[in-house]
């Protein structure tokens, strides 16, 4: 019995298994061998295999410039998207309209991604609505450069993946139980005490998959800084893009990519064995204190 | 019964569209009017499939990653070079194409990326140029001086092409825009450095809506993009040129992709390009120069330039490994780098 349903395990996972190796695992592997190849005059990566294009981006001051700018840029946003989504999802998970709640949530993804960055530039472009308001009100008397520059990016950053932080954190704080919070203050702990105690803790899976699905992405990011940012607002998406494009150099792009590749990998590591230990002690704690229980009664 | 004849129908409608001729053409978007690919579907029975890219890097990259089934693609000079190099498109039979006779000869001697058009069939040509949007803007030099302007700070944008803004910063100081002199290149580099600091982005995408709602009031780009957007009454604001100092110049061609399969029906499409009636058709939607000789009695609408404005211009070469050189430089120009 136990057999045959492991077997059929198998066979289920089976497609999905195939469509990652096809779809997932082969290109990356080819994105790790090109990085190590020379490129050809018109694109494309060829033998021999070389270290060059590593030691090239590697020794550049301006990539790290570019990187440190897409580090600082994809975690200040992230930021953002936590501290004003916890509030949203807290309100949704306990209100009485869930479902209309959550829907309002998705609805901005019905509007295709690019309208929706075009819409940003009505609001804060030069002749855009916030500059037009203000000039009325005589508060400017020219238009202010709201956008093309650093806080533009992050701002339609934090609008464009706020319902991905918002979603875990829902689904998380749903299934919390809230007479926890209750007990806890009947305890005598403080309600500050109680969120960073008790809530925050108890939602921290919810946390970790939004902060994954928000900063892994915005890390990524190629349109948003295209379109918004400024002359000096490039990420390292568009790096790759130019290398890859433009500039005919596979090899220095794929090591680009894999830099990055790296980068999310190790910190996502980290984070699961950082949390893995966590959870581990938290059930140690729990298990002691049940046996200690057990014992008392017994 | 009933329901058995609407099946029928059904099937024979579906075997119909599968079965029906198709050509696979890949090109720029909104470069061949919808009313000329009706046309061209209802005259010889088939289907046309138009997939965009919205650079040849990208058509390029593409294709040499291995993307087949297109049959027709519409690369500028250099990358029509660069793709009969390496042998990506297939020689052409030109007795199969009588319309060719009717191209200006005068623009059949500007192509020397193709000698003697053995793969490659002109369908548009033009230059890059600069709009001013002239509600904000009155008073300006047609120069590329114009990007020097304080004036303008925070609204003007550049092209994101390396290739198009070394050409305008190469012209501006009279040399040529496919020069592989690094003095020359490092001189440029420093004009569009001065320029950079008074344009609030390098941009591909936003510049035709942009100079449009007065969001900038100077673009460098294509008029064709920024007239196709603007309604009649915006259009009257915005003044498009080349500089007097010229610019480049770019060529996009037909060609017939290696593996194509529908060789007749593209072969019968680029003679259809060329027919007077329906280049002029072409002709006004784009509102560039026309080509076709014989189809200039038919145009309806004024240029946004002519030839003539042209003379000065200079085409856009592949210059191989070279480019390395104007590369390291745009790196440091956008990126801070290399």
């Amino acid at each position: 019995m136990e057999r045959t349903k492991r077997f059929l395990g198998f066979v289920l996972s089976f497609p999905g298994i195939i469509w990652l190796t096809l779809f997932f695992l082969l290109p990356t592997t080819i994105i790790v061998v090109y990085s190590f190849m020379t490129p050809g005059p018109y694109g494309g990566a060829y033998l021999p295999f070389t270290l060059k294009y590593y030691k090239m981006m590697i020794t550049n001051q301006g990539f790290w410039i570019l990187f440190m700018r897409t580090v600082v840029i994809s975690v200040i946003s992230t930021g953002i998207c936590l501290a004003l989504a916890l509030p949203v999802a807290y309100y949704i998970a306990t209100s009485k309209y869930k479902n209309f709640l959550l829907s309002l949530v998705i609805i901005p993804f019905w509007t295709n991604f690019l309208v929706r960055i075009f819409g940003w530039l009505v609001i804060l472009g030069n002749n855009g609505l916030i500059n037009r308001v203000l000039m009325y009100l005589h508060i400017i008397d020219k238009p202010v450069s709201l956008m093309y520059n650093q806080w533009s990016v992050i701002l339609v950053i934090v609008y464009m993946y706020l319902p991905y932080m918002i979603l875990p954190l829902y689904s998380s704080i749903e299934k919390f139980d809230f007479h926890l919070l209750e007990a806890a203050m009947d305890l005598g702990a403080s309600r500050t005490k109680t969120i960073f105690s008790v809530l925050l803790p108890s939602i921290k899976g919810g946390i970790s998959a939004g902060i994954v699905l928000v900063l892994i992405p915005v890390l990524g990011s190629y349109a948003i800084p295209d379109l918004v940012g400024g002359k000096d607002g490039a990420m390292l998406g568009n790096l790759i893009a130019r290398q890859l494009t433009t500039a005919r150099n596979w090899p220095l792009s794929s090591a680009i990519s894999m830099i990055f590749l790296l980068i999310s990998t190790v910190g996502l590591l980290v984070y699961l064995k950082f949390g893995e230990v966590r959870n581990r002690r938290n059930r140690v704690i729990y298990e002691d204190y049940i046996k200690e229980e057990t014992n008392k009664i017994g | 019964m009933k329901k058995l004849l609407v099946f029928v129908m059904i099937l024979v409608s579906v075997v119909a569209a599968f079965s029906a001729q198709k050509l696979y053409i890949y090109s720029w978007a909104d470069y061949i009017p919808e009313e000329v690919i009706e046309k061209f579907e209802k005259l010889y029975d088939c289907k046309v499939i138009y997939d965009t890219y919205d650079s040849n890097e990208t058509m390029y990259a593409k294709l040499k990653a291995g993307a087949r089934g297109y049959d027709i693609a519409f690369p500028s000079g250099d990358y029509t070079q660069i793709m009969i190099r390496e042998g990506m498109v297939l020689p052409l039979d030109k007795s199969k194409i009588p319309n060719f006779k009717n191209i200006d000869p005068e623009v059949l001697k500007k192509i020397d990326y193709d000698p003697g058009n053995k793969y490659s069939v002109p369908y548009q040509m033009g230059s890059t140029g600069i709009a001013v949007n002239t509600k904000y803007l009155k008073d300006y030099p047609k120069s590329w001086k114009i990007f020097e302007m304080p004036e303008i700070r925070g609204r003007a944008t550049l092209l994101d092409d390396m290739r198009e803004v070394f050409g305008a910063a190469l012209k501006y100081l009279g040399y040529s825009v496919n020069t592989t002199n690094i003095e020359e290149l490092k001189q440029a580099k420093e004009v569009i450095l001065k320029w950079k600091e008074n344009i609030a982005k390098f941009d591909n995408e936003l510049f035709a809506k942009g100079i449009i709602s007065g969001e900038f009031w100077v673009v460098h780009g294509y008029g064709e993009n920024i007239f196709y957007e603007a309604t009649e009454e915006e259009a009257e604001n915005i003044d498009f040129f080349i500089p007097q100092e010229g610019g480049t110049l770019w060529i996009d061609n037909m060609v017939i992709l290696k593996g194509a399969k529908n060789i007749d029906l593209a072969y019968k499409f680029i003679n259809f390009i060329l027919e007077p009636e329906i280049a002029a058709e072409i002709s006004d939607y784009l509102l560039l120069p026309c080509i076709v000789v014989p189809a200039r009695e038919l145009l309806q609408e004024e240029r946004i330039y002519t030839v003539e404005d042209l003379k000065n211009c200079e085409m856009i070469k592949d210059l191989g490994e070279n480019l390395k050189l104007y590369n390291e430089l745009w790196n440091e120009i956008r990126f801070g780098m290399w």
